[in-house]
């Protein structure tokens, strides 16, 4: 292990990537603690990482009307995101281009222009400059409302998933979720759906990556940290989550699929919706599926949880954003996706279920959030650094891929840390470009 | 207000209070035996929204929505040795005043408004997480005794400053 006499916030930007390079060795199964709990290897991530990927911004049908807005944040800005009335979605960055103040400070309403609170300038939902309060009078005719137009950010959909990058270089969101989407079909793009409600948001004092890292692959945990569930007989016997399929594609994206099930974990009348929707193949995951955990990197998490409440099964899909708020503090930030077109009855108690599992007062989530605040904590400071502390991501590593009815690098069984590998891989890969 | 309307208020004050210990105390099974067998108990996801627009809390979205049944859940649950969030239990302390009886109809049924500030301190962490918001809660007088029929908790934060919802509001 490399030796070091500098503490990290003492190292030049060239000698930390150096250092990051040289003692983060994802195909050997090493990742060192000090990744989770320094504040200097998180501003280089926000730089590296979070300026330059696509990241999660919300859901097509939050603005489903014209006129429609929501603000959002990407990577540590304030976004609008409005539809405008030929239904075209936009989304700009939510400063005002005079002086830089917030146009919008409301969570989502509707409107087809914005007035910035500080001098009245008023912008349209598609961000033209249209009022300047006594505009003749101060600037004569010299002022350019052409240019003063809100900042663009680029925005692309994937199934009604939005995304946003401030990277004007970036590939086109469909490649670089590549392999990914014939996964992410199956949770988005099954049928067409629809939020419910507003998102939960919560904050847990954790790096994000803890969160990233328990969704790309991490069903091990299951037995133990969510022991509860099997004892209350909502899922059949604690190790429920090994049988299945773990599954990596290129970018550092990944899930774990649970399967088989014998029943089906979605509403019957929907099948031939389904089957328009999804390849042969894909359906055939769906009709068997018990579960499905992944990670779209960095930061977008998904999950179709399978449960039994009230002696009756119900299924719920929600996404979730593990936003970073600093080293050692993210947002949690939960969407609960359902079938548009599924009976009243069954969107209620997939969303009530969705409630007792996996919102902050959730049965499920509540446990993670005790974990990822611990790690955490053991992560900060000099100590864990200096001492050169890693994680043991060795699981699997043995074990060879299998042929499997979807692409990417499949293993026969969710226990394995490959999925956790490939993300830091790529997040290695940017961060030392 | 009126002599009668003292003792009313007094008597919610009284059980909002004893709620309130019970929970502090960890005595779910006492707090559980308050709790009317209709009971609806939601805490819906609040938001910002332009100017006075109202309600400024989602109407189909909730942190929690849970009748008798699933309240028992989770009470079952702080009983297994797997209840992470909870080991060891918070150390919370509700304060609750601003007690407001809006409808009383003897023996029958009341609607009681009440804030509520939420101290919770977890383990040996030196951060509190403060949770702050209003409760309208509706009762039903039943073989004697006030038990909750409904509890609306409209929290104050839109992004809830602690780590998850493993209390009871």
């Amino acid at each position: 292990m490399l030796k070091t006499e500098k503490s990290l916030d003492e190292m030049t930007r060239e000698q930390l990537i150096h250092y990051i390079r040289e003692t983060v060795q994802p195909e050997k199964g090493i990742i060192p603690a000090y990744l989770l709990g320094n504040p200097t290897v998180y501003d280089v991530e926000h730089e590296k990482v979070f300026l330059k990927t696509w990241v999660f911004v919300g859901h097509e049908s939050e603005v489903p009307n014209a006129g429609d807005f929501m603000t959002r944040e990407l990577s540590g800005y304030s976004i609008i995101i409005t539809r405008d009335k030929e239904g075209e979605i936009h989304a700009f960055h939510n400063m005002c281009t005079h002086r830089g103040m917030k146009l919008c400070r409301a969570d989502k309403g509707n409107k087809s222009s914005f007035t910035c609170p500080y001098h009245g300038f008023n912008f349209k939902n598609t961000g033209e400059l249209i009022g300047v309060p006594l505009e003749k009078n101060i600037y004569g005719s010299t002022l350019d409302r052409l240019k003063m137009s809100l900042h663009k950010v680029k925005l692309e959909s994937y199934k009604g998933l939005l995304f946003g990058t401030w990277n004007d270089e970036a590939e086109p969101l469909e490649e670089f979720l590549g392999d990914f989407k014939w996964y992410l079909d199956i949770v988005v793009g099954r049928a067409e759906m629809e939020v419910i409600g507003a998102p939960q948001r919560f904050v847990v004092n954790s790096n994000w990556k803890v969160g990233s890292d328990n969704f790309v692959g991490d069903s091990y945990h299951t037995m133990v940290t969510h022991g509860s569930i099997a004892k209350l007989g909502m899922v059949p016997n604690a190790t429920y989550s090994k049988r299945g399929y773990q599954i990596y594609t290129e970018n550092g994206h990944g899930l774990n699929l649970g399967t088989p099930n014998p029943d089906f974990a979605f509403p019957e009348e929907l099948k031939d919706e389904y089957k328009n929707n999804l390849s042969e193949g894909q359906y055939e995951v769906l009709a068997n599926l018990k579960n499905m955990i992944g990670n779209i990197f960095p930061n977008l998490s998904f999950l179709i949880s399978h449960t039994k409440i009230k002696d009756q099964l119900i299924s719920n899909t929600s996404i979730r954003m593990w936003r970073p708020l600093g080293f050692n503090k993210m947002e949690v930030i939960a969407w609960m996706l359902v079938e548009k077109n599924a009976p009243q009855e069954w969107k209620d108690r997939s969303r009530d279920s969705f409630i007792l599992t996996f919102s902050p007062s959730g049965i499920f989530e509540q446990d993670d959030t005790e974990v990822f605040t611990d790690i955490t904590e053991a992560a900060s400071g000099p100590m864990p650094f200096h001492k050169n502390l890693t994680y043991n991501y060795t699981m699997g590593l043995h074990r060879e891929p299998v042929e499997f009815i979807g692409p990417g690098v499949v293993f026969d069984d969710k226990f394995t840390e490959a999925s956790q590998r490939n993300f830091y891989k790529y997040w290695l890969e940017l961060m030392t470009k | 207000m009126n002599l009668e309307q003292i003792l009313v208020k007094y008597e919610f004050e009284q059980w909002l209070n004893k709620e309130a210990e019970y929970l502090d105390n960890i005595e779910f099974d006492d707090w559980f035996a308050l709790m009317h067998s209709s009971l609806r108990y939601q805490m819906p996801v609040r938001v910002n929204k332009e100017g006075t627009e109202r309600p400024d809390y989602s109407t189909d979205m909730f942190t929690f929505n849970d009748d008798i049944e699933l309240l028992k859940l989770r009470l079952e649950r702080l009983k297994t040795d797997y209840a992470w969030a909870e080991i060891p239990p918070s150390r919370t302390r509700r304060f609750v005043s601003n007690v407001m009886v809006r409808e009383y109809a003897e023996g029958e049924k009341a609607v009681v408004k009440s804030y509520l500030l939420i101290y919770r301190s977890r383990s040996t962490d030196i951060h509190h997480d403060l949770i702050s918001g209003e409760r309208n809660d509706e009762f039903t007088f039943e073989d004697g005794k006030w038990k909750l029929s409904k509890r609306v908790f409209i929290v104050d934060q839109t992004t809830i400053n602690t780590r998850n919802l493993a209390i009871f509001v």
